[in-house]
């Protein structure tokens, strides 16, 4: 999302910019020579079209909601391209120690999958979450407890090992496996 | 340069001041916060208009207004009888569009600033240690470092307020809270000591090194 952010930005930057110089040129045109019919944008012609058209009338409804989509999505594009960096605790005040959610991912999952009771498993993470859904073999009683007590201690474990400025909360789900262990 | 040199007898340092420690935070990554904050608004304007243009074409402000010419003949009566006053509007609506859209693309396209350190300047000599200097030799002792596969350094920041972003690509093995406390320690003090800098905000960012996947089968 942020590369998109640092695409968009300069475009739209130059766009606006050459809206002014348009704004900036057509309205000195007019103002000069009155009789033109624009140097850049041909504005009596548009203006004959926009005094014709009517705030009913289907093409003006499909531009004005397609303006707020493209509005929506660059709301949304400037909204979620912050960083999700996960804190870690640093030795001195003078330092700040990140790293990203997938590395988070990567640790989890990796020590997830090292254990003999877990046969695939997927892991997301942000700060505040680490959500792993395992696959293994039921326990004699059809439960999966013992799958989800054991992916939940490694992980608990690993989340003590590392250094977290603030520890993510673990959500575990289980799937059984039909095939034998 | 603002910072203070470091005491040459080892006593202990003042704690940070304020904009070190906002040092540190900024220097993760580079700021996008400028970009993000004119592309919202720019989303929420066309969402605005976009709104209530749709709203008004499908009648919900009155089926009269919708059935008004979008040029209406009203505003247009209005501009003509302040003609003059209007072209300068829009003279100067055109002249703030350009300043706003050329300023926000040139510093979208600017690249991030790398500051030397200037670390002794009289009449006849400068002594200045450049930027790209102080990261080869952090990269190079970053990486020599146990539990460190490689190891990126770049200062960022500007000449006053200088600081140090590390990108560290840790190993499997590697003790995470271990390697930062050798980077502060190791790393950072020294060459906060060979700069002579009583401050330097560092970030750094770590990374696995490579992808490894544990046998599942002894």
């Amino acid at each position: 999302m942020r590369a998109l952010l640092r695409t968009l930005s300069p475009l739209l930057g130059l766009a606006l910019a050459a809206v002014g110089v348009i704004l900036v040129i057509e309205v000195v045109t007019a103002w000069v020579r009155p009789a033109s019919s624009g140097l850049v944008v041909p504005w009596p012609a548009w203006q004959l079209v926009l005094s014709e058209l009517t705030w009913s009338d289907r093409p003006v409804k499909v531009v004005s909601i397609c303006v707020a989509v493209v509005g929506l999505l660059l709301l949304l594009i400037a909204l979620l391209a912050r960083r999700h960096d996960v804190a870690l605790t640093a030795p001195t005040p003078e330092m700040t120690v990140a790293t990203s959610p997938q590395v988070l991912a990567r640790l989890v999952g990796r020590t997830v999958r090292a254990s003999d009771d877990v046969a695939a498993a997927t892991v997301s993470a942000s700060a505040r979450t680490v959500v792993v859904r395992a696959e293994g073999w039921p326990d004699p009683d059809g439960s999966f407890r013992g799958l989800t007590d054991t992916v939940r201690g490694r992980v608990s474990t690993l989340l003590d090992e590392l250094p977290l400025a603030r520890r993510p909360r673990i959500s575990v789900s289980t799937r059984g496996r039909k095939e034998p262990r | 340069m603002s910072t203070t040199d470091a005491p040459a007898d080892g006593s202990t340092v003042a704690a940070p001041p304020r904009r070190v420690l906002r040092g540190s935070r900024r220097a993760v990554a580079r700021s996008a916060r400028v970009d993000r904050i004119w592309l919202g608004l720019l989303g929420f304007v066309l969402l605005a208009a976009g709104t209530l243009a749709a709203l008004l074409g499908y009648g919900v402000f009155g089926a009269g207004r919708a059935a008004r010419p979008l040029l209406d003949p009203l505003i247009v009566d209005a501009l003509r009888a302040q003609q003059q006053l209007w072209r300068w509007v829009a003279i100067a609506a055109g002249v703030v569009l350009v300043v706003l859209g050329l300023w926000w693309a040139v510093r979208s396209l600017r690249p991030e600033r790398r500051p030397d350190l200037l670390l002794d300047e009289s009449e006849d000599s400068t002594l200045l240690v450049t930027a790209g200097a102080v990261a080869e030799a952090v990269t190079d002792r970053t990486a020599a470092l146990p539990g460190v596969g490689r190891a990126r350094a770049r200062m960022v920041g500007s000449p006053g307020t200088p600081a140090l972003r590390l990108t560290v690509w840790v190993t499997d093995d590697a003790d995470v809270a271990d390697v930062c406390r050798r980077l502060e320690t190791e790393i950072v003090a020294e060459a906060r000591r060979a700069l002579g800098l009583a401050h330097l905000p560092v970030a750094v960012r770590l990374e696995l090194d490579s992808v490894t996947r544990a046998p599942r089968v002894a």
